[in-house]
């Protein structure tokens, strides 16, 4: 078990530097000399976490987002750990239709280079009689040119706006198959930049991006601290 | 008896469930009846694949034996695999009567003059199915029998359902093969893809229930289904409007059980269109999308929409046309002229 700390894993400078835990195994026949096989590794870190640093006592550290990768079972040997030493709570971070709508039009609206991939949502309709599956994937410089035209003011967001760029593809979509898209469950983002998935996972796809998609996720645990 | 036969023989009676393997062996054959009375079939898998492994040896089976094994195997349980629907078409407008040793002749003939190293088997059945099992090498090598491909052919039919596997490369020799086995002139890909074997048969020999086309409206006919222990003081509010979803969906979708298909694409290429106060996109180009529906049973699952309230009644010819098209795979295009609202499909 190594754990580590990563000072430049921040948003801003009130943040508390983020906190890598590693686990390796080695080779039980030859513990000394082999080499050491990274197993899973998980992260603390708070990233533009103002709103929580200005409730917080002066010597209290909090990283209310924790990332994990690696097989589910080290992930709750270490949360158990966790939640023991430290008396705090661990749970998946659910990412609701609407959370993850906020991802899909704020990420579609990123500039990315040429070979970008599509802007994809996938809904799922459990409760037929036989589940159904829909995956709706736009081609990524046709969903931007839509965003561009929904977003009035740069580098500003407001649920409207992402509301109106949602219609327009469920509408879209209800154009062509009479199905509302609105009825069913919205389970899975992606684009170019990341994907999110209503469990908690996700993928990060563009480097530059990471501090812009930290900062989303550690407002979104923040918000199910309170 | 050959390593590889041996090990080839093993996985497959491995992968045959044990309430099955028995039943499997004697449509087989191969295996006298007394050497499976010899056999505990009540003893794990593995035990059981190493006795019928021995008992092979003690007959020297080859690659042919356990070929049909396979097929036998593939046979029962089709639904392992994906199964594209290709047809031939022929120039002649005349049937000519099916020489089936003169197909086969020909099938491997085309097949092995192009590729040195294939196991080509044939097993017929009942329905007048063909079917073909070919394990692909390369010039190099000798055939691999993991990399297989299956064919289907209906020989009163122009229809053939082909598994074709890994090997996608070969895919073009064996159309090739079967056109000229079956004296056709051409074939060509039907955009329609399913686990289900027997399904895309149903589609396309049109052995499911059809829609109407009604030119009159019928006479309600629904079925008032008059509740046992009803509250008379409870009325369904829009009682109307689900028996016209329930009858719509009758019509458009048929009586019967639905094919089952577990997926569907389009490949959506139409403009985007919006209502003008809202001052979003107005492209002249196409607004591209990708869309893919899957479920276990998908028909049956996009019938049960409108009924849930999530689609309309009736649904988009879009997707209810699938049977009738005989296709799952769509590119669409919007339709320039009079009804800019229409689409095609090529």
């Amino acid at each position: 078990v190594a754990v580590s700390s990563l000072p430049d894993l921040r948003g801003t400078e009130r943040d508390q530097a983020a906190i890598l835990v590693q686990l390796s195994s080695r080779s039980p026949a030859f513990p000394k000399n082999s080499e050491e096989k990274l197993l899973w590794s998980g992260w603390f870190c708070c990233v533009s976490g103002d709103d929580l640093s200005d409730n917080v006592p002066e010597d209290f550290t909090c990283l209310p987002l924790f990332l994990a990768n690696g097989a589910e079972s080290y992930t709750s040997i270490v949360g158990s750990w966790f939640q023991k030493t430290f008396d705090c709570c661990f749970r998946r971070l659910a990412l609701s239709p609407l959370n993850l709508s906020w991802m899909a039009a704020m990420w579609t609206g990123c500039k990315v280079d040429k070979t970008a991939s599509p802007t994809e949502l996938v809904f799922s309709v459990p409760c037929l009689p036989h589940p159904l599956d829909i995956s709706y994937a736009i081609h990524p410089e046709d969903a931007k040119a839509l965003w561009d035209t929904v977003q009035k003011t740069p580098g500003e967001i407001t649920q409207e706006e992402v509301d109106v760029f949602m219609d327009c593809l469920y509408s879209h979509f209800h154009r062509h198959f009479k199905i509302h898209l609105s009825a069913t469950k919205l389970v899975k983002v992606s684009t170019a930049i990341a994907s999110a998935h209503c469990d908690g996972i996700i993928k990060f796809l563009q480097s530059q991006y990471l501090t812009g998609v930290l900062t989303l996720l550690t407002e979104l645990a923040i918000s199910q601290i309170q | 008896m050959d390593e590889t036969v041996a090990e080839y023989i093993r996985r497959t009676v491995l992968k045959i469930p044990r309430e099955e393997i028995k039943a499997m062996l004697q449509k087989w054959g191969f295996l006298s009846e007394s050497q499976l009375q010899s056999i505990n079939f009540r003893q794990i898998k593995e035990n059981i694949s190493q006795d019928v492994v021995q008992l092979c040896e003690e007959n020297s089976a080859d690659i042919k034996q356990a070929a049909v094994l396979d097929i036998i195997y593939n046979h029962i349980y089709p639904n392992k695999r994906v199964w594209s629907v290709y047809q031939m078409t022929k120039t002649a407008e005349e049937t000519e009567f099916f020489d089936l040793t003169d197909f086969k002749k020909k099938f491997k003939r085309r097949l092995r003059s192009a590729l040195k190293h294939v196991t080509i088997n044939f097993r017929e059945y009942e329905d007048h199915a063909i079917w073909i099992r070919i394990a692909w090498g390369t010039p190099y090598t000798k055939p691999n029998q993991y990399k297989t491909s299956y064919v289907v052919y209906h020989s009163q039919t122009p229809y053939v359902f082909i598994s074709a596997s890994v090997l996608k490369s070969n895919l073009p020799l064996l159309c090739q093969a079967l056109v000229v086995a079956s004296n056709y002139h051409d074939i060509r890909e039907m955009e329609l893809r399913s686990h289900s074997l027997n399904s895309l048969k149903d589609i396309v020999f049109k052995r499911y229930s059809q829609n109407f086309q009604t030119y009159y409206p019928r006479p309600l006919q629904e079925r008032k289904v008059a509740p046992e222990n009803a509250d008379l003081r409870i009325i369904q509010e829009n009682i109307s409007e689900k028996e016209r979803i329930q009858r719509v969906n009758r019509e458009v979708f048929g009586d019967g059980p639905q094919p089952k298909l577990e997926f569907a694409q389009y490949r959506l290429e139409t403009m985007f269109k919006s209502d003008p106060k809202m001052d979003v996109l107005d492209k002249k180009e196409p607004f591209r999308c990708l869309v893919k529906f899957s479920s276990p049973h998908l028909l049956e699952s996009l019938k049960s929409l409108a009924p849930a309230g999530m689609a309309d009644a009736p649904l988009s010819p879009l997707l209810t046309c699938i049977p009738q098209k005989a296709r799952n795979y769509f590119k669409i295009r919007e339709k320039k002229g009079v009804f800019p609202e229409s689409f095609v499909s090529p």
